[in-house]
């Protein structure tokens, strides 16, 4: 009778999956050690909630341990493939284990605690509480905190992982990755990465406080906010959101960081590095980003005044200024609900969360790379009809872009259509009219917060069924849907 | 440019399409229905247009570029369009303004099926003749412009079917080689509608509906003689054959042709679009007779099964023509079947929307995306029916993809800004590009609600559609027009 023998590359693969656990574990436990702030923010304030903080930070580090110990031990080297499994595993255990004080605290249900933590998660920003203002002060900081951590684990896995990946055209990146660039090993490299890209997000955080501050904030507000406006997340502390304010200044405070939000970090470390402001210019993502922004800023406020909607230009500029910049940006702070807005401007500003920030930021959406690919090759397209025996190379900032990285972003863009229409028609089957199925696909998958319809403001009368679709929409769109997609094909788990 | 010889061939076609409207004078005659001035202004008219273009010309020989095919595709279209509208805006009955009669006569030629009118029942005979022999005169011009325009000019991904094309390929002169092409397809076209009116017949129209029927039937066009469409007749019989005959007219005419040249059906199975092409069609069916059954909307399965087959079929390929208010189905139907369009019927056919041989190389390519991120060094060509194709064809369609998205939402905000709410635009401008016909909201019965700016940035649409978005675009390229 023969003997069934594991095949050599068969505990090697064992080795790598049981280290992942242990990569996992070690994540959570530095995670729940991030719940140590909220408590001390619960002695603080005296609201009661330190011992579901406690319990918790209690279950989360367990949890870790335990994984930990699963991979004690393991000598093995993580594959720039396994890139795909921890990443999704990163974002999908942490978004569940960070619903605990929800669950624990305001007593939502286990639907909406864990859409609530992956919305802050991956900075989205859609709530499913209303009533913010009578919250614990320790949930309320607890929620920004979340979307800031979310923040931090975005530049990374846009900076660092996703080029590496070379998912959907953004092995573009690669080049400008700061950090070893010749290592091919996973570890080392992101976490070089890291520690120069999270000093500058710090940074930029402790700018936006300080300006919030001086807008006339209180402390609390002030650094709560700037947690979701770096991110850009667009979680707030009060029902209102921004306009619970009413400071133009805080407002123009939030217009800079979110737009920096935005930005390739990678391009402002090289402004850091270099001191040399004119490394945006020279960027083209980021000078199209900003033109675009511009424009769409115009084109609302003017179409806001002229349609009497507001007074006077002047008020009808700072909202339009204040919104585009927060909905391009996949933030989602609101001063006024731009649901209401007259004939296609709610639709323009849904639109427009598709463009998103530029790639290696916080922002969401599809990338103002990928449009700006896009344009490129349907001009050529165009030129290649008149002179059909023409060869018309498409360049990004005079160098050839690759026919591959085209044709990624094209898969890209194909999916995310796709599954964008999928997911709308899923949530319209769950009951939702089409306006609001639109809207909440939208605004989640592009991780921006508020959507249209019934969802322009929160997320509460939508049904469990729905709650879970857009989850799931979250999750996609920031992992740039085909990390979770190879991970449903068989050939991935072959080998 | 060869202008002169635009001009000359401009004028042929309007002369030629004069005469079009003297069937319509002999229906007028027969029925009594004192339409027939309307018609013949409207042939005087044409016919003088079309001689004073021509005669200036008349003598100029030249041959015409691959490129001019662009400009002489967009013209045929728009003008034809516009002098279509010439008997609809004379007559007293109806009398329509300018921008309902263009809206009208380009819904028909592009095989839309869109209409301003409301009182089908009600009108002269002569004028219902009229709009339904305009939809089949455009198939007729849609499965040229298929099967061997768009593929010599390259648009999409097109050029795919060069080598599929029946008749002398290697010639690169334009004309010869359509005439060629028109000849073998228009028998074909010809022979699907004799038999699908002949069909409807057997079943119970009368003579004069089974003939307007059959012709909106094989264009996939959707107008009907009728306003409750299909529905007015109430039959599973004619629903039926409406079905098989809208399926066969779906289908890649190159395909027909070879299956009449060879005498055997096996092309059609060995083709992965047509594969697609039922698959994808049955599948939404299925869909729909499930979810109509379970909601509840029809008491029996019977009826929501011939429902269900028949509007999913119908909507899927772009055809619009109902049987039962469809826009108020419950939940998502509506809009699932509106997205339908946008993959329409197969290329080469006289159906609209994307093509499924398009989105079916959208598809094979996000899986090989996929493949590539775990294989990043694997080279993975990608492959149809056992060819491999060429990454310039790839890049085509994908060109083809963003632009009609882009254009599509353009019209979209345009369309809002007119006034529109947000599901009335949102399915007015895909019911119109995907040259379907109707929508939901507002335009779920007909367009005639709609503002005039409306109106005409649909028309837009409906050409936009029907060309493929990119001969148009090429249009208005500066590049196009140099030398």
């Amino acid at each position: 009778m023969p003997i069934a023998v594991t095949p050599p590359h068969d505990i090697e693969r064992w080795a790598r999956y049981r280290l992942i656990l242990r990569v996992l574990g070690q994540l959570l436990m530095a995670l729940s050690l991030a719940l140590i702030i909220p408590m001390a923010i619960s002695i603080g304030y005296g609201d009661g909630e330190l011992a579901h903080f406690l319990t918790a930070f209690g279950l989360t580090f367990g949890a870790g341990a335990i994984l930990w110990l699963a991979g004690r031990g393991v000598t093995a080297e993580l594959r720039t493939r396994d890139g795909f499994l921890v990443v999704s595993l990163f974002w999908l255990v942490l978004g569940a284990l960070s619903g605990l004080p929800f669950i624990l605290g305001p007593h939502l249900s286990f639907t909406d605690s864990l859409f609530e933590a992956v919305s802050a998660f991956t900075t989205t920003g859609a709530t499913v509480i209303v009533g913010l203002d009578r919250l614990p002060a320790s949930i309320l900081w607890y929620r920004q905190q979340l979307q800031w951590l979310g923040g931090m684990g975005i530049i990374v896995l846009g900076v660092a992982v996703l080029p590496m990946l070379g998912i959907g055209g953004m092995q573009l990146y690669r080049a400008e990755t700061p950090g070893p660039m010749k290592d091919e090993k996973l570890a080392p490299r992101i976490a070089d990465t890291a520690r120069f890209l999270w000093l500058l997000y710090l940074g930029l955080t402790l700018g936006c406080a300080a300006g919030y501050r001086l807008a006339g904030m209180s402390l609390f507000d002030a650094i709560g906010h700037s947690f979701a406006t770096v991110s850009t997340g667009g979680f707030s502390t009060h029902d209102a959101s921004m306009a619970y304010f009413h400071s133009p200044l805080a407002e123009t405070v939030a217009i800079v960081f979110m737009l920096l939000g935005g930005m390739n970090f990678a391009v402002h470390y090289q402004v850091v590095r270099g001191r040399d402001p004119r490394a945006w210019l020279r960027d083209v993502e980021v000078r199209t980003f900003v033109s675009v922004t511009a424009a769409v800023t115009a084109a609302t406020a003017l179409t806001l005044w002229l349609r009497g909607a507001y007074p006077d230009p002047v008020t009808a500029l700072r909202d339009a200024a204040f919104q585009v910049a927060s909905v391009i940006t996949s933030t989602g702070f609101t001063t006024t609900d731009f649901s209401l807005w007259p004939l296609f401007l709610p639709l323009l500003l849904m639109l427009i969360s598709f463009v998103g920030g530029c790639g290696g930021s916080t922002a969401g959406g599809m990338k103002v790379m990928r449009f700006v690919l896009l344009f490129q090759q349907s001009r050529r397209e165009v030129r290649r009809l008149i002179y059909p025996r023409a060869i018309v190379p498409v360049k990004i900032g005079g160098r050839v872009v690759d026919q591959r990285i085209i044709r990624s972003v094209w898969g890209f863009f194909a999916v995310y259509m796709t599954l964008f229409v999928l997911l709308m028609l899923g949530l319209m089957a769950t009951g939702l009219d089409q306006v609001t199925a639109f809207g909440a696909i939208a605004t989640c998958m592009n991780n921006l917060g508020p959507g249209l319809g019934e969802v322009a403001r929160n997320f509460t009368t939508v049904n469990p069924v729905a709650k879970w679709l857009c989850t799931l929409a979250m999750l996609l769109g920031r992992l740039e849907i085909f990390t979770l997609l190879v991970l449903l094909s068989p050939a991935y788990w072959r080998r | 440019m060869h202008y002169r010889v635009i001009l000359r061939i401009l004028g042929l076609l309007l002369m030629i399409f004069s005469t079009t409207m003297l069937p319509s004078v002999a229906v007028s005659w027969w029925y009594g229905d004192g339409a027939a001035a309307a018609f013949l202004q409207g042939f005087a008219l044409t016919l003088a247009t079309g001689l004073v273009l021509w005669l200036p010309v008349a003598r100029h020989r030249g041959e015409l570029r691959i490129r001019d095919g662009f400009l002489i595709v967009v013209l045929f279209w728009s003008v034809l369009g516009s002098f279509g509208a010439l008997p609809l805006m004379l007559g007293q009955d109806p009398h329509m303004s300018l921008t309902d009669a263009v809206f009208e006569s380009i819904s028909g030629l592009t095989t839309t099926g869109a209409t301003v009118i409301v009182g089908l029942d009600q009108l002269p005979q002569s004028i219902l003749y009229y709009r339904q022999q305009l939809q089949w005169l455009g198939g007729m011009g849609i499965i040229v412009l298929a099967v061997a325009i768009l593929p010599m000019l390259g648009i999409g991904g097109m050029q795919l079917y060069r080598a599929e094309m029946p008749g002398p390929v290697k010639d690169s002169k334009l004309t010869p080689r359509i005439a060629e092409t028109a000849k073998a397809l228009w028998y074909i076209y010809l022979s699907l509608t004799v038999l699908c009116a002949l069909a409807y017949w057997a079943a119970g129209m009368s003579l004069f509906d089974a003939i307007g029927h059959s012709f909106s039937t094989v264009a996939i066009g959707g107008f009907s003689t009728h306003d409750a469409s299909m529905g007015h007749f109430n039959s599973a019989l004619m629903e039926m054959i409406a079905v098989v005959f809208i399926l066969l007219s779906g289908a890649n005419f190159a395909l027909h042709f070879t299956a009449w040249r060879h005498r055997t059906l096996t092309g059609y199975w060995r083709d992965p679009e047509f594969r697609a092409y039922l698959f994808i069609l049955a599948a939404a069916a299925l869909v729909a007779t499930v979810y109509l059954y379970l909601s509840g909307t029809f008491a029996s399965f019977g009826s929501a099964l011939h429902h269900g087959i028949f509007q999913a079929v119908s909507i899927g390929t772009t055809t619009g023509f109902t049987t039962a208010d469809y826009f108020n189905w419950p939940g998502f139907l509506p809009v699932m079947l509106l997205f339908m369009s946008f993959i329409g019927g197969c290329a080469a056919s006289t159906a609209g929307g994307m093509k499924v041989i398009r989105v079916l190389l959208l598809f094979r390519q996000g899986a090989r995306e996929i493949r590539r991120l775990i294989h990043p060094t694997a080279m993975i060509p990608i492959k149809l029916g056992g060819k491999v194709l060429p990454d310039r064809v790839m890049d085509a369609v994908w060109g083809f993809f963003a632009a009609y998205v882009a254009a599509y939402t353009l019209m979209l905000l345009i369309l809002m800004a007119t006034g529109l709410d947000q599901i009335t635009a949102f399915s007015a401008v895909a019911a119109c590009m995907n040259n379907m016909g109707p929508g939901l909201g507002e335009v779920g019965a007909h367009y005639g609600e709609l503002n005039n700016v409306a109106k005409w940035v649909l028309c837009f649409a409906m050409l936009l559609g029907r060309l493929e978005v990119f001969s148009i675009l090429v249009l208005l390229t500066p590049a196009f027009w140099r030398r």
